[in-house]
């Protein structure tokens, strides 16, 4: 086990790495990014950039250095540049080469300044600020999914063809094609709007709480506001998962061991309890350690639609300013979450099922 | 071959059709789904002539009388469905949403059928090499497939299209460079599905004697492999073809698929938001129409899964 461990983790390290020089060239290859739209305001002759400025500009943001030279920097810093030989770094556009900057690189912890989304914020600060309203929601939508959806697939693998199996079934169907924003979008409409023009009690459309009006930031006010884009999320959950489970409950079901144990005696409900159930928590597992990943990145479409100010509208806003240090920050949250959920799952395999051995 | 017993394979594959057919027939939703599936398909075929033609004398971007799911008419935003001539209403800027909706399931159906035919072929290869050959080649394209099916789907999505997009020269390049990024990170399961079918066959009999009369390993591949992994590809791509339209509209929704003018269920959706007082119906149509688009893909699916093959299974586990 502890030889697999480590070259778990020497993979591990390796794929990070491989992935994060991915995405920053994906970034910076492309056309247009961070001063595209200074470009365009040159049309305007009152608030014209001259090539001075945007030379400073692209200083200031280091994008003047050549894409090679940028992601060593993203990566250890630029308080050291100047020790690396002129043919390798080039030279700015004043034909200078480059000066020591400030930065320590993302090995150093330094993860760089945001762009636009919050100029000038440390990256770290902007995502711990909306980590915790990630974390709420993901933790309570993957919860009361999982209470839902494993007694329910479970159950419906057991009374196979039973009216529960088919209510469950053709509900997962739902869910499962139902577009996650327009379903939010929908109830928005329902419980949102037509809930206040009929003069019922109605929830609030979006945001994580309310700025003023009576009980404004109380406890009640932010579960208000957590009950929409939750239940949307539990819903989408529940379909798939209730069906995963329902398939794995009936593979286990037809091993040879369930029916020995049945010919041996044992009453029905230990069969599926202690025989079957526990065999069939290993895609579980898999659910569980997938969602692990999804807990800290949040939910780009739910967020978005509800206005919830967690990562994953975080990620959208920064995409779509071209704030690339979130982005690569995100994505390299994101990267190091799946990698290390993945090697959870597979140690937790052991610990449920002893037959499988890695070595 | 003679003539015999080419009339005897002709009239074996012929029951084979009728077997599934009645069998695809007996599983109501799936014969549902089927229909609604074709409503959906003829009337993204003739959406220019379902659509009604911009009327004579609106103050259109462009001039004439053929439906145009762009032409904007400021004078007419908003009017409530069931005005003369907009059923279902105008948009924001007047655009007439039932032509928007009948050109937008042009867009869908179109990423849908063709992510789906690139990620189940480009699968379908990898699979069977990885399955044929074994050893490393095998342990490295499962790694990887195991990699790439954990990773986190929409916010690479997300990036990607936003990077490649912006070098699109016009809006249909735009939309091919989407189906580009899907079939890039959608190839995964039919890999899994058909490298398991060739693991099996590859040991079976008739591949010794393939191999033994001369036949190149290509030959095997396309001609004993393929041919059974079949059924289990034509399910999964009935699936995929939902799941492509859903991320197809999600990613046009966020503002990163396809690009307005051109009309997409999607982005039909995307600013419906901020009219929401004003004109909730806008948020209605597009996405019941990719409600009940994929639920009958779905609905096909699980019957076609009936009728070929009873003991497959697929299931996915969700994105948000």
């Amino acid at each position: 086990m502890t030889n697999y461990l480590i070259r778990r983790a020497i993979t591990m390290v390796i794929v990070l790495f491989l992935s994060s020089v991915a995405v920053f060239a994906i970034l910076n290859a492309a056309p247009g990014g961070p001063l595209d739209g200074l470009r365009m305001q040159n049309a305007d002759r009152n608030r014209r950039v001259t090539a001075l400025d945007y030379a400073r500009l692209e200083n200031l943001l280091g994008l003047d250095k050549p894409v090679h030279l940028r992601y060593i920097v993203w990566l250890a810093g630029d308080d050291w540049i100047e020790v690396l030989p002129v043919w390798f770094t080039g030279t700015n556009a004043f034909g200078e080469p480059f000066k020591n900057g400030t930065h320590k690189g993302i090995l150093r912890g330094d993860w760089g300044e945001s762009w636009r989304v919050a100029q000038g914020r440390p990256v770290l600060d902007v995502i711990k600020s909306r980590l915790g309203n990630t974390v709420i929601l993901m933790s309570s939508a993957t919860i009361l999914s999982l209470l839902v959806a494993v007694p329910i697939g479970v159950l419906s693998a057991v009374k196979q063809y039973s009216t529960l199996d088919y209510v469950a079934t053709t509900f997962s169907f739902i869910g499962i094609s139902m577009p996650v924003f327009w379903l939010g979008l929908m109830m928005i409409i329902l419980f949102s709007l037509k809930f206040k023009q009929w003069g019922l009690p109605y929830l609030p459309s979006g945001g994580i709480v309310s700025l003023r009006g009576p009980g404004a930031g109380t406890l009640w006010d932010r579960i208000k506001h957590l009950i929409m884009p939750t239940t949307v999320l539990s819903l989408l959950y529940m379909a798939g998962w209730s069906r995963f489970m329902r398939t794995a409950m009936l593979d286990v079901l037809h091993q040879d061991y369930i029916r020995t144990a049945r010919a041996k005696g044992l009453v029905e409900r230990v069969v599926i309890s202690k025989h079957a159930f526990r065999n069939a928590l290993i895609p579980l597992i898999t659910i569980v350690t997938l969602q692990l990943s999804s807990l800290f990145g949040g939910a780009v479409l739910t967020e978005t639609v509800f206005a919830y100010t967690g990562m994953g509208r975080l990620y959208f806003e920064a995409l779509g300013q071209s704030d690339w240090p979130l982005v690569m920050g995100y994505l390299l949250i994101s990267a190091v979450l799946v990698v290390v959920s993945n090697l959870i799952a597979d140690i937790a395999y052991v610990l449920v099922d002893p037959r499988i051995r890695y070595d | 071959m003679d003539l015999h017993s080419e009339t005897l394979l002709t009239m074996e594959e012929a029951s084979q059709l009728q077997l599934v057919w009645k069998r695809f027939r007996r599983h109501r939703l799936a014969l549902l789904g089927a229909v609604m599936l074709s409503i959906f398909v003829l009337a993204a075929l003739f959406a220019p002539l379902l659509a009604p033609p911009v009327p004579r004398g609106a103050n259109t971007t462009k001039v004439g009388l053929l439906p145009d799911p762009t032409a904007i008419d400021p004078i007419n935003q908003h009017l409530p469905p069931g005005t003369k001539g907009h059923i279902l209403g105008t948009d924001e800027v007047g655009r007439d949403i039932l032509s928007r909706l009948l050109y937008g399931a042009r867009v869908s159906l179109y990423v849908g059928l063709m992510a789906t035919l690139g990620s189940e072929s480009i699968g379908a290869i990898i699979g069977a090499i990885s399955g044929y050959y074994g050893g490393v080649i095998d342990t490295i394209a499962m790694r990887v497939t195991d990699f790439m099916l954990t990773l986190p789907l929409l916010p690479i999505l997300l990036v990607l299209s936003a990077m490649m997009a912006g070098r699109a020269p016009t809006a249909f390049a735009r939309i091919n460079y989407l189906i580009i990024i899907l079939v890039a990170f959608g190839w995964m399961t039919s890999a899994r599905l058909v490298r398991g079918v060739v693991l099996s066959l590859r040991e079976q009999e008739f591949t010794e004697a393939s191999k033994a009369l001369g036949a190149s390993d290509v030959r095997i591949i396309l001609r004993h492999m393929l041919p059974n992994a079949i059924a289990p590809i034509i399910v999964n791509a009935t699936l995929a073809v939902g799941g492509y339209i859903i991320v197809e509209a999600a990613l046009s929704f966020l503002g990163f698929g396809v690009q307005p003018p051109t009309p997409s269920w999607g982005n039909m959706l995307t600013r419906v938001q901020d009219y929401m007082f004003q004109n909730p119906t806008l948020a209605i149509w597009p996405g019941l129409c990719i409600f009940l688009t994929v639920l009958s893909i779905n609905f096909m699916g699980d019957g076609l899964r009936d009728a070929l093959d009873p003991r497959m299974r697929s299931e996915r586990v969700g994105g948000g």
